[in-house]
């Protein structure tokens, strides 16, 4: 990055191919829409060229792209709560969403694991903090240090909340160890499943 | 009370945890997109950043240059001849050619000056005072001791 703004055009390619594939899946897993996705990519690129002057080479490179990145996700989650909030008639408040929303609603987990795998599914339905704090230790090997310092809390929060998601990933995943496709024909069937403990 | 070994067994990145997530589908940003953020940044390297202040500065610069020079120019602060540079120019370029034509025209200094010295010896001083200023204003550069190395010049 520093021979990057030292004007140096080909740094940037190889920080690209470093580092954009983990950013693309951090970016797809959070906001869950390959559209937004592209965009915020898009714009985290962009921000980081046109700060470039700016960059001190203080910490990782990672935190530096991540914390630019963090922030545009911030802005996607503001948006798009206001949007939501907008598409209501007056009178009617909308609800924040739940910290712990899809979770312990095991037709949420069901529906998503026909179409993905169910770690990515149990993933889906983490509050975006705690995803954020997987998907950073996972694609980038941040450690809880740096994961803080990317998304502005202190450190216990920052340890809190990896915490939390591991132990709810691990969670759902015992729960949907049965099979979706071998043990049930309906979703219905699922719901029991999870719910009862019985098919 | 959370159980100790979780996170600390997690972040040594040898989980069960990371493995399986490891072993997941790892998208990659489409061509396009990679095309175009590639082509943002050498177009914005061509915009260095560090020009950009400096760009800035130069247009402030003269922004300030212009206010001033209109502000306090030749408008307020008046010239003792306020006739334009160039007519100015021009004038003086016609007085010289005056001067010269007039030198041309006029007697040698020797014998102006001969004459002067008979005015002079006549006893018709106002006359001979007259020529030497005609004199004087045609041949302004001429010294004085000239005029008294002369025979017959004025004391």
């Amino acid at each position: 990055m520093v021979r990057y703004r030292g004007g140096d055009a080909q740094a940037f390619a190889v920080l690209y191919a470093r580092h954009k594939g983990p950013l693309y899946r951090y970016l797809l897993r959070q906001v869950r829409d390959a559209g937004a996705a592209a965009d915020l990519f898009q714009d985290v690129w962009s921000r980081l060229i046109a700060t470039r002057g700016r960059y001190e080479a203080r910490a990782k490179f990672a935190t530096y792209l991540f914390h630019i990145a963090h922030n545009c996700t911030i802005d996607f989650f503001r948006r798009d709560l206001i949007a939501r909030r907008g598409a209501f008639p007056d009178g009617i408040d909308l609800q924040p969403e739940p910290e712990v929303p899809e979770y312990q609603r095991p037709d949420g987990i069901a529906e998503l694991a026909e179409q993905q795998s169910a770690l990515l599914a149990a993933l889906g339905t983490l509050p975006h903090e705690q995803r954020e704090a997987f998907l950073l230790h996972e694609e980038t090997g941040l450690t809880i240090e740096e994961i803080a310092r990317v998304t502005d809390v202190g450190v216990e929060t920052a340890k809190s909340r990896l915490r939390y998601a591991i132990r709810k990933l691990k969670k759902s995943l015992v729960s949907a160890r049965i099979p979706a496709a071998q043990a049930l024909r309906t979703r219905t069937d699922l719901k029991d499943t999870l719910v009862n403990g019985s098919a | 009370m959370d159980p100790p070994d979780d996170l600390e067994d997690y972040l040594r990145r040898d989980s069960a945890l990371s493995r399986q997530y490891g072993r997941e589908p790892a998208p990659m940003p489409p061509h396009a997109l990679d095309r175009r953020v590639l082509k943002f940044s050498r177009y914005s390297q061509g915009n260095a950043p560090y020009l950009a202040p400096l760009a800035l500065a130069a247009s402030v610069l003269l922004s300030v240059a212009l206010v001033l020079a209109i502000a306090f120019g030749p408008q307020s602060a008046k010239r003792a001849d306020d006739t334009p540079h160039l007519v100015r120019v021009a004038a003086r370029a016609d007085s010289d050619a005056h001067a010269s034509l007039t030198r041309k025209l006029a007697r040698a200094p020797s014998d102006w000056l001969a004459d002067i010295a008979a005015l002079r010896r006549a006893g018709r001083n106002d006359e001979a005072d007259a020529e030497l200023r005609r004199f004087h204003s045609t041949y302004p550069d001429y010294a004085a001791w000239e005029l008294r190395r002369r025979p017959g010049a004025p004391p």
